[in-house]
């Protein structure tokens, strides 16, 4: 083994001095996936929020609120009935939703109980999502007030209400007091608006309570789709890692069999399974380190999400293990640089294309899913997927397991018969 | 008992027969030179005697053992192949640490050989130099020292001073002459008949895949050599028709320039002298392994 950790340890340093291989084992992959993920709309940072609205209200308070949130450059609202609203958040097809209870148009959207006013749905995970959208919405509900005020409705509805709870016997003397309280400072405050012609007024002259009545309901996501393309194009990029790593280290065999290093290792009191085991433990592990690194990348900067880190080690373990048996199979095809390079990238190229590499699989059509069964780089990519936004168990992933450590073992088994039988 | 023995070896590519029914002792602390033209089948016999290279008939022994793929054994042949097989991206101390490893050596004593290897080829100073800036000689010099890391009793080179500056070369045979004095056993092959003279206690001369003829240089000139050359410049207008009494040993004339082979040149040189002549140039040329190879053969070494 120690004889394996060298040559392996050997190969590896050769790689790190390698500054054009290791560009495409790290460099090229992370391009790949800024380069579609950018184009594909990205992280979605500055791209509207999409959110549905469900107006429960019905008034034409609640529609001012609700025309106003449609009319956002910040949102790409839609009118939703609540119960689809909470279903296509619950499902990662959008951001959250606003629904405007019956009585937020009577309480201007600030009074009401907490069955009433105006509720905001997102997943716990996006605080800041869920900042951005309350903001919006009071912004919103003090825009839409103020309207309401300038032509009229304010005024009718603040008297009306005023006057219904003088009629109201039935309500406490304490909460009446506080209701009127309220009522007044609201009208003042609407007055002040008015006159001063400015959203939103000073803090001082906002009405008691502080704010409107929104309250903010947990809506956990399935998971079952990526929230942003980096999700979709990380993953894919790995298969770009992988043929890096395959490739720099086909070649590097190819490579020492020229220049007479592989006789020299050969010659050494070690077997020759410990030399390719050697060379097969430092693709393996370079492999490793370029998914590893570049799923980082995409974890810490790029938002992506892990939903199950478990299964995203053993897809990566897999995955390496397979490409280290292409790599030894790869390294047979040729006797010089050239031969090798020429038919391993052009083997890796249909591989990628047609499993993901390139167009996710998730973007592909029905026959082109068909044919990218027959690609490596799709069960890889497939893989880590199933570990980052797919959402597999356990009983999902590990058939798509299967196919990479086979077809690493044959790779493996079938790469080393044909090293040796050359040699002879 | 030899070091080495080596017995009807026989390898072919196809149709073209590389090697043909090779066969050759070495004894311990003997130098044997294997002396051919380029496809000779020097580089396929060594890689044979090493066990890089099955061989389709004949048998290979190996300070007794038969089987020179096995690990105890190979820990105690070195080999420097006719290739760089150096790693360029590394330091030459890298290189030399790598291959000790893997040849079992660890702690001090890998560090202590890496420091006789580097001060051996002359390359302490540029020890942390990557060997791709390294000249073809040092390169050279490095290759066969990663061939020594190990301390190997038996070593093997195949054409280690091709392509390099006569400065490195001669540093590489005074490396050589050094391992020799150390006991060491040794089979070098070369195309250079002056290294294989200078170098080797025996030589065998190698054409098409055969052994053509295996003794000391002088033996292999007494047999195949031919008789010496004399060469005399005759000073002033002298020339052939003024000296009858030289018709006897034949030779060409070409105006006073007279060339002669023969077995005893003093007799020629004296006969030459009485005649009381002025001489502008006398040479003697010893016959060489290049005419040894031009007389088994019917080509030179360069052909």
């Amino acid at each position: 083994m120690k004889a394996v950790w060298t040559i392996a340890m050997k190969d590896l340093k050769l790689l790190g001095r390698n500054r054009a291989a290791f560009f495409w084992v790290l460099g090229f992959p992370i391009l790949i996936a800024l380069f579609f993920g950018s184009i594909s709309g990205g992280g979605g940072k500055s791209a509207p929020l999409p959110v549905a609205i469900a107006d429960l209200d019905r008034t034409d308070y609640s529609r001012a609120i609700v025309e106003r949130l449609l009319a956002s450059d910040a949102l790409r609202a839609s009118v939703a009935p609540l119960d689809s609203a909470r279903t296509l958040v619950r499902k990662g097809d959008l951001v959250g939703y606003i629904a405007l209870h019956p009585g937020t148009g009577k309480s201007f959207g600030f009074g009401g109980d907490s069955a009433s006013g105006i509720e905001i749905g997102v997943d716990p995970r996006r605080t800041a999502e869920k900042e951005y959208l309350r903001g919006l919405v009071t912004a919103a509900t003090f825009e839409t007030m103020r309207g309401s005020f300038s032509s009229g409705y304010g005024k009718r509805q603040i008297e009306e209400n005023l006057a219904s709870l003088r009629a109201d016997t039935a309500i406490a003397p304490g909460a009446k007091a506080r209701s009127q309280e309220f009522y007044r400072s609201l009208e003042t405050f609407l007055a002040a608006l008015e006159s001063s012609g400015v959203g939103g007024g000073s803090p001082a002259a906002k009405p008691a309570g502080g704010g409107p009545n929104i309250r903010v309901v947990e809506v956990a996501e399935e998971d079952t789709g990526p929230r942003t393309a980096f999700e979709v194009t990380f993953p894919s990029s790995i298969a770009w890692a992988l043929i890096g790593v395959c490739m720099s280290f086909a070649i590097s065999i190819v490579s020492e069999r020229v220049s007479g290093t592989f006789l020299r290792l050969r010659l050494a009191p070690v077997s020759r399974a410990q030399v390719l085991a050697g060379k097969g433990l430092a693709c393996f592990l370079a492999s490793m380190f370029s998914v590893t690194a570049l799923l980082a990348i995409g974890v810490v900067l790029f938002r992506v999400r892990v939903s199950n880190p478990a299964m995203l080690a053993a897809a990566i373990v897999c995955a390496a293990f397979c490409f280290t048996g292409v790599m030894m199979l790869v390294s047979t095809l040729g006797r010089t640089h050239q031969s090798v390079s020429g038919a391993g990238w052009a083997i890796m190229l249909v591989m990628s294309m047609t499993g993901g590499g390139m167009i996710p699989l998730i973007a592909m059509p029905a026959w082109m899913q068909s044919i990218s069964n027959f690609s490596l780089v799709k069960w890889a990519v497939l893989s880590v997927e199933g570990a980052v936004w797919r959402g597999f168990g356990w009983g999902e992933m590990l058939p798509v397991l299967a196919v990479p450590i086979a077809a690493g073992l044959v790779g493996i088994a079938l790469g080393t018969r044909a090293l040796q039988a050359s040699d002879r | 008992m030899s070091a080495i023995r080596v017995a009807d070896l026989e390898k072919s590519y196809g149709t073209l027969k590389a090697v043909d029914g090779v066969s050759f002792d070495v004894a311990r602390g003997e130098t044997l030179g294997l002396l051919g033209p380029n496809g000779a089948g020097k580089s396929t016999t060594i890689a044979m005697v090493v066990g890089a290279l099955r061989p389709d008939r004949g048998s290979v022994t190996v300070d007794g053992e038969t089987d020179p793929t096995r690990p105890s054994l190979r820990a105690r042949i070195g080999v420097a192949p006719q290739s760089l097989a150096l790693y360029e991206e590394l330091t030459a101390e890298e290189n030399l640490a790598f291959f000790g490893r893997l040849y079992g050596l660890s702690g001090a004593r890998l560090r202590a050989r890496v420091e006789w290897a580097l001060a051996f080829a002359g390359l302490a100073d540029r020890r942390g130099d990557r060997v791709r800036n390294y000249s073809g000689g040092m390169q050279r010099r490095l290759n066969l020292v990663c061939g020594l890391i190990h301390d190997p009793p038996v070593l093997l080179m195949d054409e280690p001073t091709v392509g390099v500056d006569p400065q490195s070369r001669n540093a590489i045979f005074e490396s050589i002459e050094a391992l020799k004095r150390e006991g060491r056993t040794i089979v070098y092959t070369t195309h250079y008949m002056e290294e294989a003279e200078r170098l080797c206690d025996r030589v065998a001369i190698l054409d098409r895949g055969k052994i053509l003829a295996l003794d000391t240089v002088e033996g292999l000139l007494r047999a195949h050599g031919g008789s010496p050359t004399v060469e005399i410049v005759f000073a002033g207008d002298s020339a052939e028709p003024r000296r009858p009494d030289l018709a006897a040993f034949g030779g060409d004339w070409d105006g006073p320039r007279w060339r002669v082979r023969h077995a005893r040149p003093n007799d020629v040189l004296q006969r030459a002298m009485s005649g009381g002549d002025a001489f502008s140039h006398v040479s003697i040329e010893r016959p060489s392994l290049e005419s040894v190879f031009l007389t088994l053969t019917g080509r030179t070494l360069r052909d």
